[in-house]
């Protein structure tokens, strides 16, 4: 079976995060394994729990989510562009709790792990 | 058939996984450039294989003169100079984008190497792993 690792880099709000969506849940109803989901540059805007998405706008968060527990998907997300980025892991209710907090060495780990990386 | 087909995929899984890192930014803009350097150095640090490729407006964060700092940027470009330190020694530049913007291989670090963009493409290609920033 086929692995593939996915590279988020755009926010919430652009139209790429949701042709990445659209993807990987493509690949996860295919039965092609997704080895994680690293969350980095603007990317990791998607972890910011405070961050609204207005309620006629399609919801990034909570189809991320949905993957997330349907499929036991890792999302990652890099501490160090988080914070640059006003997230914190010592703060209560700002980093999203769906997110794995890591660095850029999972990043090497995921690139190891699969077949294949898809950067959005 | 399917038998060297399987030899052929274990070979593939015990050479190490090259990784490109194709950079396409000018450097002061955004962070781009930056952001990509990390993952150089953190790849470099984990012992991966590891080469850059500097491509359209990324050719000029390699020209020599530059200074960052009277923009009040970061010279981030000043790190490049430890690329050796993380054993990433190929760098490769594309000739035909240089051209385009009117520069010489006048590069502020050594070990670049110019290529035609046909060599440079088939070089990208055989890496395993292409990062675009």
């Amino acid at each position: 079976m086929k692995k593939i690792a996915v590279l988020i880099t755009t926010p919430p709000y652009s139209n790429l995060s949701v042709t990445a969506l659209d993807y990987v849940e493509s690949a996860l109803k295919s039965s092609v394994e997704v080895v994680g989901v690293f969350f980095y540059q603007d990317g990791v805007i998607h972890a910011n729990q405070q961050a609204q998405t207005a309620s006629d706008e399609f919801q990034c968060i909570k189809h991320w989510q949905a993957l997330q527990q349907r499929f036991k998907l890792p999302l990652y997300l890099c501490i160090t562009a988080a914070e640059k980025r006003g997230l914190s892991d010592e703060q209560p209710n700002n980093i999203h709790p769906i997110f794995t907090v890591s660095g850029l060495g999972e990043l090497v780990e995921l690139v190891n792990k699969a077949d294949r990386l898809v950067q959005f | 058939m399917s038998q060297s087909l399987m030899s052929k995929s274990l070979i593939s899984k015990k050479l190490p996984k090259l990784t490109a890192i194709l950079n396409s930014k000018a450097p002061y803009s955004n962070s781009a450039g930056k952001d990509a350097l990390d993952i150089a150095l953190i790849f470099g640090s984990f012992e991966q294989p590891t080469s850059l490729f500097f491509q359209g407006d990324g050719v000029w964060q390699l020209i020599q003169g530059q200074n960052g700092t009277i923009i009040s940027v970061k010279d981030y470009l000043k790190t490049f100079a430890a690329f050796e330190f993380y054993d990433i020694e190929n760098i490769y530049i594309c000739q035909e984008s240089l051209i385009q913007r009117g520069l010489t291989a006048d590069f502020h670090i050594e070990q670049v190497q110019v290529l035609a963009r046909r060599v440079f493409a088939e070089k990208l290609a055989t890496h395993h792993t292409v990062l675009r920033f």
